[in-house]
C-alpha cells in the first residue's frame, strides 16, 4: 500500500513541478552523478560545499544559500564580505533540506563525497551538479561556469590563473636555480596526531606550480596520520608547509613534536625552510579564490615580487 | 484475572482470545502515534502549520509545500515509525529468547555486525561516500554476524547464556574493526561513518521506505503468530517441550526474526541503540500479558520513541540536524536507570 | 597447572623472561630499525647525534614504560574484578569501567575544555568510579547469587549508556571529533613520562595494597557467611579492593585510552598456569599483562608503517578469539 502511495505522490509532484517558461536555452551539464538540464542562466544558486561557495563568488554570483564553514564560523573571513545576504544551511555533512527547498534555487552544487545520498532529493528541488572530485578547483570552475552561463568569466579566471602560475614558475626557477624543483611536504597537526598529505587541494596546486614531493609521499590515498614521534623522519623534505588550527591542544602537540630531536634533524628544519601557512586557504577553501590566495602566500614566503596580473576584484 | 474477549469464527474453527487491556492500550498508543506523526509533519526548519499539512496531504497538486512535506518530512516520519517499530519488536523477541531482561539487538552483535560492514563499505567507497548499496551491505553484515554467533553458540542447541556471551565477544571484536577503519579513513568518511554509527534518519526518502517496509510486512505478522511459543519457553524447557513446542526450531526462528527486523532497521537508520532494550520494558509496565499481546505495544512504543527523538533532532538545533540516536540515548538513559533500579528486586 | 613451589618459581622465571623479550622487542622494532648492539650502545654509551639512539631513548622508551604500567594495571584490575564479582568474565572493558572513564574524559575535553593530562586523569577516575558503582548496583540481587551473564549484561548496558552519550557529545562538537579519535582507540605512544610520573605513587600503592590483601582475596571465593565466620571483614576488604580497581583501571584509561581484553584474558591465562592463589596470581597477571600489551604494541607498529594500528584495536583482535573460546565453555546459567 505504501509503495503505491509513494508512486502516486511522486507522480503528482513531478506533474506539479512548474514547466519551464518558453526559454529555449537549455544547457545540459554532465557531472559525476548524471546529467542536469538547466534552463536559462540560474540566478539563485545554492552551494553545499566550500569550494562551490568560493567559485560562485569568483564568478560574481552571491549564492542564496551556503553551508557553514568548519572554522571562522559562520563563513571564512576571506569570503565573508561577499556573502552578507546568504542564508546558512547548516553543516556540510547534513545541510537543511527544507531550507534549500524553500529558497527555490535554480541551481544546486554539491560534493561527491558527502551528498550522494541526498542527490535524488536535491535534484527534485533544482537542477543539481556534482563535480567528480572535491579538490579539482579548475574542473569545478569549468562546471559551474557552464552551469551558470558565465563561461566567459570562467575562462577569464582560468587564463589569469595560468598566467600567474607561469610567472611564479619563472621567478622561482630564477631564485632557486638548480635547487628547483624543490621537494616539499605538506603537514598538518591536530590535537592528538600529525598528518602528511599525499594528495588534495594544496598538493595539487603545488604540483601545478612545479614543486615535487619526496618519493615516500608519492603514494595512493589522501595521506597518513602519524601518532608516534618516531615517524617524524617520514615527514622529511627540502621544505615543509604546515597548517594547523588555532587551538591550544593543537599548538601544544606542535610544540611537543617540534622540540623533539628527530624534528630538528629534518632537512627542512636545518635549512630553515619551514613555513606555517593559512589552514583556511590551503585546506578548506578548495576554490579558485583560495588557490589565488595560496599563491599569494607562496610569493611571500619565497620573497618573490608579484606583478599585478589580477584584475578581478576577488582574486 | 484480566478481562478478555474471545472472537470466534462463524463455524467455530478459529478462535482468538484477546486481552481487553492490551487492545485498549494498543489503540491508545496507535492514536497517539497518529497524532504525533501529523504534528511531527507540521514541524521542521521551515515553519508550517497544522492546516498546511492537512491541506497538502489532501491536495498535493495545489500545495507549494508539497516538496517539503511529502518528499522530505513524510518519508522521514514513516521511516522513524518503521525503524522504531522494528527495533522494539526485535528487542522483545530477543529478551524473550534469551530470557534476560537486559538483552537487546546491540548486545547480540547484530548492530555491531551491521556497523562493521557499513564502515568497511564507507572506507572502501572512499571519496564516493555513501550510496544506495550501504543498506544492503549493512544488512548483510548483520546476518553474517548473527550466523557466526549462532554457529559459535551452537552446542546441541542454542543456550541463551552462551548466545549472549558469544554476542558480546563478537561485538567487541567488531567494534575494534570499526574503530580501526574510522581511524584510517579520511575525515569526511570518518564523519559520515560516525553519524551512521550514532543513528540518523536524515535524508530518508521514499525508496528507503519501500525497501524497509517488506521486511516488516513479512516478519512482524509471523512473529505475532509464533510468539506464544516464547511464553511456553519461559516456563522452562521441559514444560515447553511438554506443551508441544519445537524448542530448537522455534529458537532458531525467533533468532532469525529478531535479526531480520533489527538488521533491516539498523541498515537504514544506522546503529540506533536502546530502543530494542527499553521498548519491551515500557510495554511490560503498561500491560501484563504474554508476548503476543506485548508485541504490538512494544512496536508502537519503539516507534513513538524514535519519532520523538528524530523530531527533537530536527527542530531543536536548527539549522543543524542532529542524529536521532543522540536523543534516543537522552530519552533512553534516564528511563533505563529507573528500570534497572526496579529490576534489582525483580531479577531472578 | 603448576602446583609445587619449584614449578611455580620456574614458571615465574619463564614469564619474567618473556617480559624481558617483549621489552627488548618493543625497544628494537619499529619504523626505524634498531639492532641489538645499537640498543645496548644507546643505553650505555649514549650518542645524541645518532638517530637510532634518539629514537630508543625518547619514543620507544616512553612507549615501553607506558605499556608496562598500563598492561600491568589492566591485568591486575581484571584479576581483582574477577575475584570480587566471582565472575570469570569480568574485566574493566566488559564491565563498563573503561566506558565510564572515557565518557567523563570526553565531557571534560568538550564541555569543560580540560586539556592537561593531570586534569583528565581525575575525570577518568570519576568516570571509572561512577561506572563501577552502577554495575555493582545493578549486579546485586537480593539473596541470590550473581550470575555471570547478568553482570556481563549490566556491564554491557552501562557501556552502551556511556558510549552513546560520548558519541552524542562528539557529534555536537564535530570539530573536536578527530582529535579524540586516536585517544578513544587506545594508544601508548607519545605519552609524556613527566605526565605519568605523578600518577605512579598512587598506582604503586594500589598494587601494593592488592598484593598485601592476597590472603584475604583467596577467601573471597567462598560463601559470604563462611568468610565472616573465618573472621574476615568482608565489606571492608571489598571496598578497599574496589578502590584499588578504580585506581588501576582509571589510571590506565586516563593514560592510554580504551584498551580492552587485557584485563579479561590475562588473568585466565595466569590462573590456568598458576592456579587461583592470589599470592601468585596477582603478580603474574601483572607480568603477563605487561608482556601482552608490549607485544601487541610492537606488532601494531609493524603492520602498516609508518602508520600504526591503535593498540586497543590490536588487543581486541587478539583477545576476541580467546574470549569466544572461553564463552563457549561457560556452563549454561541463566
Amino acid at each position: 500500500m505504501l509503495r503505491y502511495a509513494g508512486f502516486i505522490l511522486v507522480a503528482t509532484c513531478l506533474a506539479w513541478a512548474p514547466t519551464a517558461s518558453a526559454n529555449n536555452s537549455a544547457t545540459v551539464v554532465e557531472h559525476a552523478f548524471g546529467k542536469a538540464t538547466i534552463h536559462g542562466n540560474p540566478a539563485r544558486v545554492v552551494s553545499l560545499y566550500q569550494g562551490a561557495t568560493d567559485t560562485a563568488v569568483a564568478l560574481g554570483i552571491e549564492p542564496v544559500g551556503v553551508v557553514e564553514s568548519w572554522t571562522e564560523k559562520p563563513m571564512y573571513r576571506y569570503l565573508r564580505q561577499d556573502l552578507q545576504e546568504v542564508t546558512y544551511l547548516g553543516l556540510e555533512t547534513q545541510p537543511d533540506l527544507e531550507r534549500i527547498a524553500w529558497l527555490a534555487p535554480d541551481l544546486i552544487v554539491g560534493a561527491s563525497n558527502r551528498h550522494r545520498t541526498i542527490y535524488p532529493l536535491l535534484d527534485r528541488i533544482a537542477p543539481t551538479v556534482i563535480p567528480g572530485n572535491v579538490y579539482d578547483f579548475k574542473a569545478l570552475l569549468e562546471l559551474m561556469a557552464k552551469a551558470t552561463g558565465r563561461v566567459a568569466r570562467g575562462k577569464e579566471l582560468l587564463t589569469q590563473w595560468q598566467a600567474r602560475v607561469e610567472d611564479f614558475r619563472a621567478r622561482i626557477q630564477r631564485k632557486l636555480g638548480d635547487q628547483w624543483p624543490q621537494e616539499v611536504a605538506i603537514l598538518s597537526f591536530r590535537a592528538d596526531h600529525a598528518r602528511i598529505y599525499y594528495a588534495g587541494f594544496a598538493r595539487s596546486v603545488l604540483d601545478e606550480l612545479g614543486f615535487s614531493a619526496p618519493a615516500t609521499h608519492r603514494k595512493e590515498g589522501w595521506g597518513i596520520k602519524l601518532t608516534s614521534q618516531e615517524s617524524i623522519p617520514a615527514m622529511d623534505a627540502e621544505a615543509v608547509f604546515i597548517f594547523m588550527d588555532d587551538d591550544p591542544a593543537v599548538l601544544r602537540t606542535f610544540d611537543t613534536w617540534s622540540s623533539h630531536p628527530l624534528w630538528k634533524n629534518l632537512q627542512a628544519v636545518r635549512q630553515q625552510d619551514v613555513y606555517q601557512v593559512d589552514p583556511v586557504t590551503w585546506n578548506m577553501g578548495a576554490g579558485i579564490i583560495a588557490a589565488n590566495r595560496m599563491l599569494d602566500e607562496l610569493y611571500r614566503h619565497y620573497n618573490l615580487e608579484q606583478p599585478d596580473l589580477r584584475e578581478c576584484a576577488q582574486c | 484475572m484480566s478481562r478478555s474477549l474471545v472472537l470466534r469464527s462463524p463455524n467455530d474453527r478459529w478462535s482468538v482470545k484477546l486481552n481487553v487491556r492490551v487492545l485498549l492500550v494498543t489503540l491508545a498508543l496507535a492514536v497517539l502515534l497518529a497524532i504525533s506523526s501529523v504534528l511531527a509533519l507540521a514541524s521542521g526548519s521551515h515553519p508550517t502549520s497544522f492546516m498546511d499539512v492537512l491541506g497538502t496531504l489532501a491536495n498535493p497538486a495545489q500545495s507549494e509545500l508539497a516538496l517539503i512535506i511529502l518528499e522530505i518530512r513524510l518519508p522521514r516520519v514513516i521511516m522513524a515509525i518503521l525503524v522504531g517499530g522494528a527495533l522494539g519488536s526485535a528487542g522483545l523477541i530477543l529478551q524473550g529468547l534469551v530470557r534476560n531482561p537486559l538483552a537487546s539487538p546491540d548486545v547480540i552483535g547484530i548492530t555491531s555486525g551491521a556497523s562493521a560492514a557499513a564502515v568497511l563499505f564507507l572506507w572502501l567507497g572512499g571519496v564516493t561516500g555513501t550510496s544506495l548499496l550501504l543498506a544492503p551491505v549493512a544488512m548483510g553484515g548483520a546476518f553474517t554476524v548473527a550466523l557466526c554467533i549462532t554457529a559459535l553458540a551452537w552446542q546441541q542447541g542454542i543456550s541463551p547464556a552462551r548466545l549472549v556471551l558469544v554476542g558480546v565477544g563478537l561485538a567487541a571484536a567488531l567494534t575494534a574493526v570499526t574503530t580501526l577503519l574510522l581511524v584510517l579513513s579520511p575525515d569526511s568518511t570518518a564523519m559520515n561513518a560516525y553519524i551512521w554509527l550514532t543513528g540518523s534518519l536524515y535524508a530518508s526518502q521514499w525508496h528507503d521506505v519501500t525497501a524497509l517496509a517488506p521486511w516488516l510486512v513479512v516478519c512482524w505478522p509471523l512473529a505475532l503468530i509464533k510468539l506464544r511459543h516464547l511464553d511456553a519457553q519461559s516456563m522452562g524447557e521441559d514444560m515447553a517441550l511438554g506443551l508441544g513446542s519445537a524448542l530448537q526450531g522455534h529458537r532458531l526462528l525467533f533468532l532469525v526474526l529478531a535479526v531480520a527486523l533489527a538488521g533491516s532497521a539498523v541498515a537504514y537508520a544506522g546503529a540506533v541503540g536502546f530502543i530494542g532494550l527499553i521498548a519491551p520494558h515500557m510495554a511490560r509496565r503498561l500491560v501484563t500479558s504474554g508476548h503476543t499481546g506485548l508485541l504490538p505495544i512494544a512496536s508502537l512504543i519503539g516507534a513513538l520513541i524514535l519519532l520523538y527523538a528524530d523530531w527533537i533532532g530536527r527542530v531543536a538545533f536548527i539549522p543543524r540536524d542532529l542524529p536521532a540516536g543522540i536523543f534516543v540515548a537522552g530519552i533512553g538513559a534516564p528511563f533505563f536507570v529507573y528500570l534497572l533500579y526496579r529490576l534489582r528486586r525483580d531479577l531472578g | 597447572m603448576l602446583t609445587s613451589l619449584l614449578a611455580r618459581t620456574s614458571g615465574t622465571l619463564v614469564c619474567l623472561g618473556l617480559l624481558l623479550v617483549a621489552t627488548v622487542s618493543s625497544l628494537v622494532f619499529g619504523h626505524i630499525p634498531v639492532s641489538l648492539d645499537m640498543l645496548a650502545a644507546s643505553l650505555m654509551d649514549y650518542d645524541p647525534g645518532s638517530l637510532e639512539h634518539l629514537v630508543v631513548r625518547t619514543e620507544r622508551f616512553s612507549r615501553t614504560v607506558t605499556a608496562l604500567i598500563v598492561g600491568a594495571g589492566l591485568a591486575t584490575a581484571g584479576a581483582l574484578m574477577q575475584t570480587l564479582t566471582r565472575n570469570p568474565l569480568a574485566s574493566p572493558g566488559i564491565l563498563g569501567i573503561n566506558a565510564g572513564a572515557m565518557f567523563f574524559v570526553v565531557v571534560g575535553a568538550t564541555l569543560f575544555s580540560l586539556t592537561s593530562p593531570s586534569e583528565l586523569v581525575w575525570a577518568a577516575f570519576t568516570g571509572a568510579a561512577t561506572a563501577a558503582f552502577l554495575v555493582y548496583f545493578l549486579g546485586q540481587q537480593a539473596g541470590r547469587g550473581v550470575s555471570p551473564v547478568r553482570t556481563v549484561l549490566a556491564g554491557v548496558a552501562v557501556t552502551a549508556l556511556f558510549v552513546s552519550f560520548a558519541q552524542g557529545l562528539l557529534i555536537l562538537n564535530q570539530d573536536r571529533f578527530e582529535s579524540i579519535l586516536f585517544w578513544l582507540a587506545g594508544s601508548v605512544s607519545g605519552r609524556e613520562l613527566e605526565a605519568i610520573l605523578p600518577l605512579l605513587p598512587l598506582f604503586c600503592l594500589a598494587l601494593l595494597i592488592a598484593l598485601l590483601l592476597s590472603r584475604q582475596l583467596n577467601l573471597l571465593g567462598l560463601d559470604d557467611d563462611v568468610i565472616r565466620g573465618l573472621g574476615l571483614r568482608v565489606g571492608q576488604v571489598r571496598l578497599l579492593i574496589g578502590l584499588v580497581v578504580i585506581v588501576l583501571a582509571g589510571t590506565s584509561v586516563a593514560i592510554a585510552g580504551l584498551i580492552g581484553f587485557v584485563g579479561l584474558i590475562v588473568p585466565h591465562i595466569a590462573r590456568g598456569i598458576f592456579g587461583t592463589d592470589h599470592r601468585w596470581l596477582l603478580p603474574l597477571s601483572a607480568i603477563l599483562g605487561a608482556t601482552l600489551l608490549l607485544a601487541a604494541d610492537t606488532v601494531a607498529r609493524l603492520v602498516i608503517p609508518p602508520q600504526e594500528i591503535p593498540v586497543g584495536v590490536m588487543t581486541a583482535l587478539l583477545g576476541a578469539p580467546l574470549f569466544l573460546h572461553l564463552a563457549r565453555h561457560v556452563r549454561a546459567v541463566s
